[in-house]
């Protein structure tokens, strides 16, 4: 799975020439024969550039869906005691009594880790390990749409092994069955949806907000956030214009990052933020955010000024995925939870305390029964009506994403 | 005389966790390539040009906000420091240890605090606003001065203790001396107190100018786009854009320009201070 063919021999060649400076008794014998100090000189020097060559980093090739189906076809996950294994997620993104539940129900005990807080940093923390074939020490991580599409690409997923978790195929949500990054969900299961929308505080506005124009109206210049994340804004932008961002070329992508420029440099912007908006809305440092939905939900039970609006252009629907990292340890523990958590109480339950939209059918008549208010909240269970508004995001190769990144880089960063 | 292998274990600190890493990154700042084929080392200069080219303004506002930092803790420092060596008496241990205090809670959290202080709609700039020293639009985040207000909260404990240090050695019979031969308490501070600190005051500024040169949380937290310093740069290519070549590249130029500097500030101060300071 994790044998990256096209890097292999450059792996093999920095090997090669490390041991060529450090063990290799022959090439030692012979730099003792000339020892002396001009030799060592030139030896110092072979062996810093050697050095660096031998710290080149290695790249993640792409590979194509249809391997990675005829992998994933194959993969056979067999039913062993459950002992100690690792799930790493977002913060605050369970309710903690499930993991209990978990290991009464099940036997071990599930490490669990609220280490992801960026897509990216995420990403960069665990690269070098991914990217080498060696485990990560983590067997489920959670990531957003694009990140997982990555992950899939480039291989660093262990297929799931779907006779383990029934439960996750007979309940996955119909819309979320077929990604584009992983048709039928071999390597990913949805853990929640949400969607990006206007964020505002209705006593500083005056009114009610509905279009992605807002973000660029000056009637709230210097009092708006846009999300720094460049796949998160820029769709958003494109929906504005109409455009589907799943159809959206780069090129269309970029005159987005320029568009959001243009309006950036008119200082329309206070800042481009991660989850922190939240800060900025509550304090009255702004009153317009592009905000997630989920987060809106638990900002308003607090303060009803608050409100969610889904934008009337259509926006973006994200998810945020399980997934087995590649060279897992405990596959079938993880693929165990995974079936557990797309139980619809277990799934209501965490419904209750996340808000954000579940991915499991059956939830919303089970969280009917126990909180009503709950149930009718269409940031949680959308209605047909606004889910046929919903995006998703472009599909970008790690070169593709990095230069949008660079062009959002330069806005986000001055 | 201690046998010089003494140094030995130090030597082998220094060699693996920093020479090491840097020489790596030093490799890396000359490569090319992308995310997916890779980076190898194509000794591609390049990248450093093009750093300049593209983060001048950031730059040049990370030396303008560590600057102004390190004069604010100065003026702010001196007095303190002065106080505690003469003045503190019994308070001396308690007040030292007043300002390292702060160390013991993380910087982002502190800094974070003054994010929630700060706020448009919070109780300090309503005041100011009240009292008119802010216009009714003015606001203290996302400006420079929050910056490097911001930097030069987080720094001053850099600047307080190597001033008490060198002003808790000098011998107060200098300035006995110099009050004795007519000099006003004025004077005396000017020619006889501040010369001697000077070590301090150049330790100090150091310990202040050179990490926040390369900040990035007080930008990240308390400015915006317009505040962004060469740090929140540095952070974004290495872990946001993944151009490590870039990143690598980035931090070397600000290592560079920092000796020169220093350089430039320890020719004018005199270099013997720096040794002084050491002993």
């Amino acid at each position: 799975m994790s044998d990256d063919r096209r890097h292999e021999p450059s792996r093999a060649e920095i090997e090669s020439a490390i041991e060529r400076i450090l063990w290799d008794p022959a090439s030692a014998m012979d730099r003792r024969r000339f020892l002396g100090r001009s030799a060592g000189a030139v030896g110092a020097v072979a062996g810093v550039s050697a050095f660096l060559s031998a710290c080149g980093i290695a790249g993640t090739a792409e590979k194509n869906v249809a391997d990675l189906a005829r992998v994933a076809a194959t993969v056979d996950h067999p039913k062993v005691p459950i002992g100690n294994w690792t799930f790493s997620n977002w913060p605050l993104y369970i309710d903690k009594s499930v993991l209990r539940e978990f290991d009464r129900t099940y036997g071990g005990h599930v490490k669990y880790v609220e280490e992801i807080n960026d897509n990216n940093e995420f990403f960069g923390k665990v690269r070098p390990q991914l990217t080498a074939g060696r485990p990560i020490g983590r067997d489920i991580v959670v990531l957003t749409d694009p990140m997982a599409a990555r992950w899939v690409r480039s291989g660093f997923v262990t297929p799931l092994d779907r006779k383990n978790m029934p439960n996750a195929v007979a309940n996955l949500e119909d819309s979320l069955k077929n990604p584009p990054y992983d048709p039928g969900r071999l390597f990913t299961m949805p853990w929640q949806s949400g969607a990006l929308g206007l964020g505002y505080d209705i006593e500083a506005t005056g009114r009610e907000l509905k279009s992605i124009d807002e973000f660029f109206n000056p009637e709230w210049k210097g009092k708006v956030t846009m999300l720094a994340d460049a796949q998160d804004t820029i769709s958003t932008v494109l929906i504005g214009e109409g455009i589907d961002p799943a159809k959206a070329t780069l090129q269309q992508h970029l005159e987005g990052v320029e568009k959001l420029a243009k309006a950036a440099n008119a200082d329309q912007f206070r800042r481009f933020s991660g989850n922190d908006y939240t800060t900025d809305l509550t304090k009255g440092n702004i009153v317009l955010a592009l905000a997630y939905s989920g987060d809106m939900v638990q900002l308003a039970a607090d303060n009803p000024n608050l409100r969610f609006a889904y934008p009337e252009e259509g926006c973006v629907q994200w998810t945020d995925n399980m997934l087995l990292p590649a060279k897992v340890q405990h596959p079938y523990a993880a693929e165990v939870f995974m079936n557990f958590v797309y139980e619809p109480a277990v799934a209501a339950k965490i419904a209750e305390y996340v808000n954000y939209i579940p991915p499991v059918k059956g939830v919303q008549q089970l969280v009917e029964r126990t909180d009503p208010a709950l149930a009718a909240n269409t940031l949680v269970f959308p209605t047909a009506e606004i889910a046929k508004g919903f995006r998703s995001y472009a599909q970008f190769s790690s070169a593709q994403r990095q230069e949008l990144d660079k062009a959002m880089a330069k806005v986000t960063g001055g | 005389m201690l046998p010089w292998w003494f140094a030995l274990p130090a030597l082998l600190w220094l060699l693996v966790f920093f020479l090491l890493p840097l020489v790596n990154q030093a490799g890396v700042s000359v490569m090319s390539g992308d995310p997916e084929a890779g980076y190898e080392l194509t000794w591609s200069l390049g990248n450093f040009t093009d750093a300049i080219r593209e983060y001048g303004p950031q730059i040049e506002r990370s030396f303008i906000y560590a600057g102004l930092a390190t004069i604010v803790d100065l003026v702010i420092a001196f007095p303190v420091a002065y106080f505690i060596a003469y003045k503190a008496g019994r308070f001396k241990a308690f007040l030292l240890l007043m300002v390292v205090l702060p160390f013991f809670m993380s910087q982002v959290l502190r800094t974070v605090s003054w994010q929630l202080i700060l706020t448009d709609n919070g109780w300090v700039v309503g005041s100011l606003r009240d009292v008119g020293v802010l216009g009714e639009n003015d606001r203290i985040l996302a400006t420079s001065a929050a910056v490097v207000g911001g930097i030069a909260y987080n720094y001053l404990p850099f600047m307080v203790l190597p001033l008490y240090a060198s002003l808790e050695r000098l011998d107060r019979r200098l300035i006995e001396a110099a009050t004795d031969l007519y000099a006003s308490r004025g004077t005396a501070f000017r020619k006889v107190t501040v010369p001697l600190a000077t070590p301090g005051i150049f330790a100090g500024s150091l310990l202040v100018f050179i990490p926040a040169t390369g900040d990035f949380v007080n930008a990240a937290l308390l400015g915006s786009r317009d505040q962004y310093m060469i740090g929140n740069v540095i952070q974004q290519n290495f872990l946001t854009v993944l151009d490590y070549p870039t990143a690598a590249a980035l931090s070397f130029l600000l290592i560079g320009l920092i000796l020169v500097g220093i350089g430039i500030y320890s020719a004018v101060l005199g270099s013997k201070n720096l040794t002084e300071v050491a002993g």
